[in-house]
C-alpha cells in the first residue's frame, strides 16, 4: 500500500509541479552557461585549463599566506603602538595567528601527503552544490513544495476524497513525507553532478574519486594526527549528502506540519516566513537579550534553533576547512549540527503526525 | 436485512454550535435511503463523520459494523463516497484522477475504469484535465470515483449539484440500476425533493441538528391526513371560511386563485358546504396526495421573514 501511495504522491508533485523543475534546470543550465562566459573572459580560452596537482597547489597557498604574513609584518611596524588594524573584522595579532596555523596546517598535509578538502574537482562540487547557495535556494523550494502536500489538497477539497478511502491517516502522511525527501533527493544529486561537472571543467580534470581527504576535527586549532579525521572522498561526499538532506528533512518536516494545520496560503506563507525571516527576527532578538543580560552568551540558546542552524550556509554540509577563514569549523561542529537537525527533524515529523491523525476535516 | 449504517446517539458540537444532537438511523443492506433537510441541518457534519473526516463528540457511527473513526479503514473498504464539491485534482485528467484511487483500491484494471467512465457519460472528456471540466462534469467523475472497486455502500452528498436536466435524468437512472441490478445501498442526501421521493424507500428528515421525522416515504406521505387543492373566486374570503373549520388549515395556493387546505380527516364535504353557503363559488376542489415536499416543508419550514425559509409566506418583493 505504501508504495502505490508513494508512487501516487510522485505523479501528483511532477503533474501539478514540473514547472518549478524545469524552471530549476534552466537555471543552472543559465549558471554554467555564465560561468563558462566568464571563465572565457576571463582566462581568455574555451577549453579547459591545465589541471594543477593538489600538492601544488597548497604550496602556492603556503607562499601566498607567507606573502600576507609579510605584508602583516609591515603593516604592523607602520601602525606600531598608536592605532588598532583590522583585517577581516579581526585585530593584527589574531590574523597573525590565523594565517601562520593556515601555513602549518598546509605545511603538515604536505609532509604527510594528506589532500585537502579543496584537492579534487568532487570535493569542491560537494561543498559548493551541498551548501551555499545552490542549497540555501532548494532548501526553500522543498520547504514551499512539502507545505502543500496536505494544505493544498485541503484548499482543493481533494484531502476529504483521500482521507475517506481504506489507507490509514498514519500511511498517506509517511507516503507524503517518502515521496517529498525522494523528489529533493532527485534535485540534490541532480544539481550535484551538474556541479560536478562545471567544476571540473575549471579544475580541468575530473579528478579522482577514489582517493582519500582529510578534514579538521576543529577547524580553530592546528592540524596534528589527533585533529584530523583521514576518510574516502565517497564518504565524504556520500557525508555531505547525508548533510544536505537531513537539512532538507528538518525543512520538510517543519513544512508537513505546518501543512497539517493550515490551508494552502496560509502553509507556502508561514513556511517561507520561517525560512527567510525567521533567522533575522532571531539575531534581533539576540541584540535584545544581550542588551538586557549585558552578555552575548545569554542568548546562545538562540543558535539550538533549526533556522539558525541552516541560516548562515543554506545547509549544513560546507562547514569545513582548514584554512584561515575556516577557523571554528570542522567534523566537530558538523556532529554538533547534524545532532540539533536531528532532533529538530524527529520533533517535527511526531508533531505533524499527532495533529493529522487528530486533525478534523470540517470542509 | 442486516444493517449496513448504523447511526447511534451522534452528536456533534462545532465550538458553541450543536451541529448533531442525538441523531440515530440505521440504513438495510440494499436499501436507497435518502438523508434530506434543509441547509445546516446537519447532513453533511453527519456524511462527513461517516466518512471519517470527523469524529463524533458522543455517540457512534459505523458502517459494516466498523467504526468510522476508530477502524476507518474497514468501514473505508465497504463504501464509496463523494461530496458536495466534488474533490477531483484539477491538473490530472478524469481517467487518472480515477487510476489514482484504483491503484489504493487494489487491482482494478484500465478497463474497469473505461467501463466507469463510459457509465457516467464521460468517455470524450475523460483524458480532458478536470480543470477544464464543468461542474456536472466534476460530479460524474466524482461518481465513477465512488464506484471503483465495486462498493457495497455508496454515499452521496448533493450528487446532482450542476448537473443539468439530462444529467439529473440520468443520474436517477443510473442510481436505480445500481440499487436493483447490483443491490448497491445508496445514501442519497439531496435538496432536490422529486428525486428522493422516486428513488428512496426510506428517508430521515434532519432539522436543526435532530431527527425530524424518519421511515418509509408512504408511510410518511399518509401520517398526516388530507390535502386538498381548491380554485375559489375570492382566495382572502375563502381562507377565513376555511380557517373557521375545526381541523382544517389552510393557505393561499400555489396555483392563482387557489387555497391549498390540509386536515387529520376527510373533510371534503364539511369544506365545500361551508364555502357554497358563505356564497364563495368553488370551480374545482380536488384531493391531492401529499407529497414529500410538502411533509418536509411541514417539518422543516419554521416561521420567517424570509420565504426562503417559510415558502408558504406571502411574497412582496421590494
Amino acid at each position: 500500500m505504501l508504495t502505490v501511495l508513494v508512487r501516487n504522491e510522485l505523479e501528483k508533485t511532477w503533474r501539478s509541479r514540473w514547472m518549478v523543475f524545469a524552471v530549476l534546470a534552466g537555471l543552472f543550465f543559465l549558471i554554467a552557461v555564465g560561468l563558462y562566459s566568464y571563465y572565457v573572459y576571463h582566462d581568455h580560452r574555451w577549453s579547459p585549463p591545465p589541471p594543477v596537482a593538489w600538492q601544488n597547489q597548497l604550496r602556492s597557498d603556503i607562499a601566498n599566506n607567507e606573502s600576507s604574513l609579510d605584508n602583516l609584518q609591515t603593516v604592523k611596524q607602520q601602525v606600531g603602538t598608536r592605532g588598532r588594524v583590522l583585517i577581516n573584522g579581526r585585530g593584527l595579532a589574531d590574523a597573525e595567528t590565523r594565517f601562520r596555523q593556515a601555513i602549518a596546517g598546509d605545511q603538515y598535509l604536505l609532509d604527510n601527503n594528506i589532500a585537502p578538502l579543496s584537492a579534487f574537482s568532487v570535493t569542491r562540487a560537494a561543498l559548493f552544490a551541498l551548501g551555499g547557495i545552490i542549497m540555501f535556494l532548494l532548501v526553500r523550494i522543498f520547504g514551499w513544495l512539502a507545505s502543500e502536500q496536505i494544505a493544498g489538497e485541503r484548499s482543493d477539497r481533494t484531502i476529504a476524497i483521500l482521507l475517506s478511502r481504506p489507507p490509514s491517516r498514519d500511511q498517506i502522511l509517511v507516503a507524503k513525507a517518502i515521496a517529498s525527501f525522494l523528489t529533493s533527493l532527485a534535485v540534490v544529486v541532480a544539481s550535484f553532478l551538474v556541479t560536478y561537472a562545471v567544476v571540473a571543467f575549471l579544475m580541468g580534470a575530473a579528478g579522482p574519486i577514489a582517493g582519500q581527504v582529510g578534514i579538521p576535527i576543529d577547524g580553530s586549532h592546528p592540524l596534528n594526527p589527533s585533529n584530523l579525521v583521514i576518510m574516502p572522498i565517497s564518504v565524504f561526499v556520500l557525508m555531505c549528502i547525508g548533510g544536505a538532506m537531513l537539512a532538507v528533512l528538518c525543512v520538510q518536516g517543519m513544512s508537513l506540519l505546518v501543512s497539517v494545520l493550515t490551508g494552502r496560503w496560509a502553509a507556502i506563507g508561514i513556511t517561507l516566513g520561517v525560512l527567510f525571516g525567521a533567522s533575522l527576527l532571531s539575531s534581533v532578538i539576540a541584540g535584545i537579550i544581550s542588551l538586557i543580560t549585558g552578555s552575548a552568551d545569554s542568548a546562545h540558546f538562540l543558535n539550538y534553533i533549526f533556522f539558525n542552524v541552516l541560516a548562515p550556509v543554506g545547509s549544513i554540509a560546507p562547514v569545513f576547512g582548514n584554512g584561515a577563514s575556516e577557523a571554528g569549523k570542522g567534523m566537530q561542529e558538523f556532529g554538533s549540527e547534524i545532532a540539533t537537525l536531528a532532533v529538530w527533524t524527529a520533533a517535527f515529523f511526531v508533531a505533524a503526525w499527532f495533529f493529522f491523525r487528530h486533525k478534523e476535516e470540517a470542509g | 436485512m442486516p444493517a449496513i449504517i448504523e447511526v447511534d446517539h451522534l452528536s456533534k458540537n462545532f465550538g458553541q454550535l450543536r451541529a448533531l444532537d442525538d441523531v440515530s438511523f440505521s440504513v438495510a443492506e440494499g436499501e436507497v435511503f435518502g438523508f434530506l433537510g434543509p441547509n445546516g441541518a446537519g447532513k453533511t457534519t453527519t456524511i462527513r463523520i461517516l466518512l471519517g473526516l470527523l469524529r463524533a463528540d458522543r455517540g457512534s457511527a459505523r458502517i459494516g459494523g466498523h467504526d468510522c473513526w476508530d477502524d476507518h479503514s474497514g468501514a473505508a473498504r465497504l463504501f464509496g463516497g463523494t461530496l458536495e464539491q466534488p474533490g477531483l485534482y484539477g491538473y490530472l485528467s478524469g481517467r487518472d484522477n480515477l487510476l489514482q484511487f484504483a491503484r489504493i483500491l487494489g487491482p482494478i484494471d484500465e478497463k474497469q475504469i473505461g467501463d466507469l467512465i463510459a457509465l457516467v457519460g464521460m468517455t470524450e472528456r475523460a483524458d480532458d484535465k478536470v480543470r477544464r471540466y464543468s461542474m456536472g462534469m466534476r460530479q460524474r467523475v466524482a461518481l465513477a470515483q465512488a464506484l471503483l472497486g465495486r462498493p457495497r455502500l455508496l454515499v452521496l452528498d448533493e450528487p446532482t449539484n450542476g448537473l443539468d436536466p439530462n444529467g439529473i435524468h440520468g443520474l436517477r437512472i443510473l442510481l436505480r440500476r445500481l440499487a436493483t441490478d447490483q443491490g448497491l445501498t445508496i445514501f442519497l442526501s439531496s435538496h432536490l425533493l422529486s428525486e428522493v421521493e422516486e428513488l428512496c424507500d426510506r428517508v430521515v428528515v434532519l432539522h436543526r441538528g435532530q431527527v425530524r421525522a424518519a421511515g418509509p416515504i408512504s408511510q410518511l406521505m399518509n401520517a398526516k391526513g388530507f390535502r386538498y387543492q381548491i380554485d375559489v373566486s375570492d382566495v382572502d374570503r375563502a381562507l377565513a371560511i376555511v380557517r373557521s373549520v375545526d381541523g382544517a388549515s389552510a393557505e393561499p395556493g400555489t396555483i392563482k386563485d387557489s387555497i391549498t387546505v390540509v386536515s387529520e380527516n376527510d373533510l371534503a364535504r364539511t369544506i365545500s358546504r361551508a364555502l357554497v353557503t358563505a356564497g364563495v363559488e368553488v370551480d374545482q376542489l380536488v384531493r391531492t396526495q401529499r407529497g414529500l415536499e410538502d411533509i418536509y416543508i411541514e417539518l422543516t419550514g419554521v416561521p420567517s421573514a424570509s420565504p426562503l425559509s417559510a415558502p408558504t409566506a406571502a411574497v412582496t418583493v421590494p
